[in-house]
């Protein structure tokens, strides 16, 4: 058994609090566990990603390689573009609707493509996808902050290879006090967000 | 007791560390090597900071060692050259306790301002062993190992992780901390720790440099044995005459690769420098050409040439001096080329995976929306425009400042370059108004000189510090203007208008909220002969949103699209994140779910079309 994530988005988008949640359960489930992340000058609104490999047998590389993801988790439209090739076309994503543009954009330098056009090109890529407006969801929970988890709600739903509680729990363990209680409402309405699977 | 824990690269290596039973800890915060000296704290007997710089940490923990303590300096690749000076002369001298050098390399510069391998400087050059890990678990292994072996030899010891090592995760065993460290003792020995040009009776009156010199040559055959029985070199068998090399995480990511080959190729893991020289003979028997794979420099192919060729040994070396390409990350797929090229007969079989038919626009990064920098690199943008002024940049989150869409900075090199090339450029008559951006971190680094330099020589540079009182770039770390310690304890901070008062600098101390307060201050500074000084004092607002402090009251800002006409000056003077052209319109947009309310941008429009 053997489980690829690629979690990828912009700086301060709460990358790492999901790629541990994520690790601590396969973890907990006495698999090996390998992973890699964007951290220090990268961030500060740049483009992040985190790898997570999973597995029952040797794992050597922190790094996903092109086409092996069995999963990508893109919280925001081109962070996911941006590594859709590591993952493999009969993997899943989910998508979190949410455009973050460029500094290049905002100069009317560059495009940022247009939401049907990303949709498109992502479902001829890959047909297993699912796309959820969890920062609209959080926003309205309070905090856009909050997406990320709202994200990891989502997830357990259309990934048998989680267990909501256990989930539940880890995201209870690892948010700071204050958030504790909101976070958890975040991945409760999350999990509600994909009706069917 | 052991305890299993899912943790990063850098906390595996200060576990090692402190399971060594290291007492002192000290180095300057820089990716990918940051967390390590973190990861220390906490331990009782344990004594961790962070030091103005990397030199500065070397030394404290070189006069730690001198005492028998344990001790180990961290540092990224740049840091390492900070510390060269020093390493040359600690390397004649030896140490007592054991001392771990990290010296963490960032291959493909991705969080750093140049690309480099610390292996060369480090063994090429000051003559110290390296262990290169491939793992966190290996990291931590070689560090523990690295310290016993640093008193053992009487040298310093190297770690090098690369990035990929650092900020990994993985699943490692904790396991106790020893209970009873030695207590610290110091006795003179001066023959070895002045290191002097003074004649030396005992050796005919030779002098000292040279004999420490022969000393150090010497243990090259003590290291040569160790590394040759290593448990971090290993041989992997395997069909056909083509062997392949894998130095620390370029083993791993042949492993990776493995999968997608039709046949296991011989292979060689080294992890050590020196190279286990028989190690390496008994691997190239029967072999046509060995490709080797290491990050970053050709550097261990270069060793192997030199091993090869002294002992008439006929086998083909290729690996990163262009076979594999001489500069950026190793990944998969270059080694899954280079071995297409090297053994076509080797079937490679890799997943196809479709092209995507949409573009995906560059993602640069820049400062946060709501940082207080945005407000004093606007003042400077418009004084500079007026003046036809030049900037010279410093590291640090200012530095997004030189790119788009403000393009301000024109220099960016190393710690605290920007005075003295900024001062310069005025000695060398350029005629301009001449400025230089640094920030407080850099200064305490070693800015600071080139401050007092050009006070010293009265030039007529303007320097502008961006005091936002801790190390945010690298994620917070406390510095001499913070006022608190790494531990939390209290400290005096660095009065900056008293030190700028004592080397005869006038200086202007401004609100970079307030952009005319700057504007106001850095026009008063280019009209005054002879060196200044702009303090645009502010907390960094990231760290201070996360502890609950407001350093502005957040408002609700709008556009207003009467007033707003498309000139651009909100996005190109400015540069927010939040706020965006659209191109149809002819108008800005300030995106509310980016937006924190900081407002700077309303003083930065000039039509009054953002209220």
């Amino acid at each position: 058994m053997k489980m690829d994530v690629v979690i990828s988005g912009v700086g301060g988008q709460g990358n790492i609090f999901a790629s541990l949640v994520i690790s601590q359960y396969a973890m907990n489930k006495n698999l090996n566990v390998l992973g890699a992340e964007t951290i220090g000058a990268a961030q500060r609104g740049g483009a992040v990603v985190s790898h997570i490999r999973i597995s029952d047998g040797t794992i050597y590389s922190p790094l996903i390689s092109r086409g092996q993801a069995d999963l990508l988790i893109g919280m925001e439209f081109v962070e996911m573009l941006r590594h859709m090739r590591l993952l493999n076309p009969k993997g899943t994503y989910l998508l979190n609707a949410m455009k973050i543009p460029t500094v290049l954009n905002n100069m009317g330098l560059d495009e940022y493509p247009a939401t049907e056009e990303i949709l498109q090109a992502a479902k001829k890529y890959c047909r297993n996808g699912y796309v959820i407006e969890a920062s609209t969801l959080a926003k309205k929970l309070g905090n856009i902050q909050m997406t990320n988890v709202v994200m990891l709600g989502a997830l357990v739903k259309i990934m048998d290879f989680f267990d909501y509680d256990k989930v539940k729990l880890l995201v209870q363990a690892n948010s700071p006090t204050r958030f504790k209680e909101a976070n958890l409402r975040g991945y409760e309405e999350g999990f509600q967000l994909i009706k069917s699977h | 007791m052991e305890e299993k824990r899912y943790v990063m690269g850098d906390t595996a290596i200060a576990r090692g560390a402190l399971e060594a039973g290291v007492r002192v800890v000290a180095g300057y915060p820089g990716t990918p090597a940051t967390e390590i000296v973190d990861e220390c704290l906490g331990v009782p007997g344990v004594h961790v900071e962070w030091a103005n710089n990397e030199k500065v940490a070397f030394e404290l923990c070189t006069g730690a060692s001198l005492c028998h303590v344990r001790a180990m300096p961290v540092m990224k690749h740049n840091g390492t050259n900070v510390v060269t000076d020093f390493l040359m002369h600690v390397n004649f001298t030896g140490i007592r306790g054991g001392l771990v050098l990290i010296s963490a390399d960032d291959p493909g510069g991705l969080s750093s301002q140049n690309e480099e391998d610390t292996r060369i400087l480090v063994h090429q050059y000051a003559h110290l062993p390296i262990f290169d890990p491939s793992s966190p678990q290996e990291a931590k292994a070689m560090v523990k190992e690295a310290f016993d072996l640093s008193e053992k030899t009487e040298l310093v010891f190297c770690l090098r992780p690369v990035t990929r090592v650092c900020h990994a995760r993985g699943i490692i065993a904790f396991e106790d901390l020893p209970k009873d460290l030695p207590a610290a003792h110091y006795e003179p020995d001066r023959e070895r720790f002045i290191m002097s040009a003074v004649e030396m009776p005992k050796f005919g009156g030779v002098k000292r440099p040279q004999i420490r010199h022969r000393w150090l040559n010497e243990k090259q055959v003590l290291l040569q044995g160790i590394m040759e029985e290593s448990s971090y070199n290993w041989i992997e068998k395997g069909e056909g005459k083509i062997g392949l090399v894998g130095c620390g995480m370029g083993y791993t990511l042949i492993k990776e690769a493995e999968q997608f080959l039709d046949r296991k190729l011989p292979l060689l893991k080294l992890g050590t420098l020196p190279l286990p020289r028989k190690k390496i003979k008994e691997f190239a028997k029967g072999l046509e050409k060995v490709v080797i794979f290491e990050e970053t420099e050709p550097f261990v192919e270069g060793l192997f040439k030199k091993i090869f060729h002294e002992d008439k040994i006929e086998v083909e070396v290729l690996g990163r001096s262009g076979f594999v390409p001489s500069d950026g990350e190793l990944t998969v797929q270059m080694i899954l080329e280079s071995i297409a090229k090297a053994a076509p007969g080797v079937k490679i079989t890799q997943p196809v995976v479709p092209t995507l038919d949409v573009h995906v626009p560059i993602r640069t990064r820049t400062q946060c929306v709501g940082c207080n920098y945005r407000g004093i690199l606007n003042a400077l943008k418009q004084t500079v425009r007026k003046h036809k002024g030049i900037v010279a940049g410093d590291i640090g989150c200012h530095d997004a400042g030189s790119f788009r869409p403000m393009e301000l900075q024109s220099t960016i090199y190393c710690m605290g370059s920007s005075v003295p090339m900024g001062s310069g450029m005025v000695l060398a008559g350029v005629n301009r108004p001449v400025f230089a951006f640094i920030g407080d971190s850099t200064l305490y680094h070693n800015g600071i000189l080139g401050l007092m330099n050009a006070a010293n020589n009265k030039i007529n540079v303007n320097v502008i510090l961006g005091e936002n009182t801790v190390t945010a770039m690298t994620g917070f770390q406390p510095h001499p203007g913070t006022g608190v310690t790494l531990a939390g304890e209290k400290t005096t901070p660095v009065n900056v208008p008293k030190l700028a008062e004592s080397m005869g600098i006038s200086y202007r101390v401004v609100n970079p909220y307030h952009i005319q307060e700057c504007r106001e201050a850095l026009e008063a500074a280019v009209k005054e002969e002879g060196p200044s000084l702009i303090v645009s004092s502010m907390p960094c607002y990231l760290l201070s949103t996360r502890q609950g402090k407001k350093i502005f009251e957040p408002r609700e800002v709008r556009l207003d699209p009467e007033r707003c006409n498309g000139c651009m000056i909100c996005i190109n003077d400015f540069g927010c994140p939040a706020i965006s052209i659209n191109k149809q319109q002819k108008k800005v947009a300030i995106d509310p779910m980016i937006c924190v309310g900081c407002a700077l941008c309303v003083d930065v429009c000039k039509r009054g079309a953002i209220v």
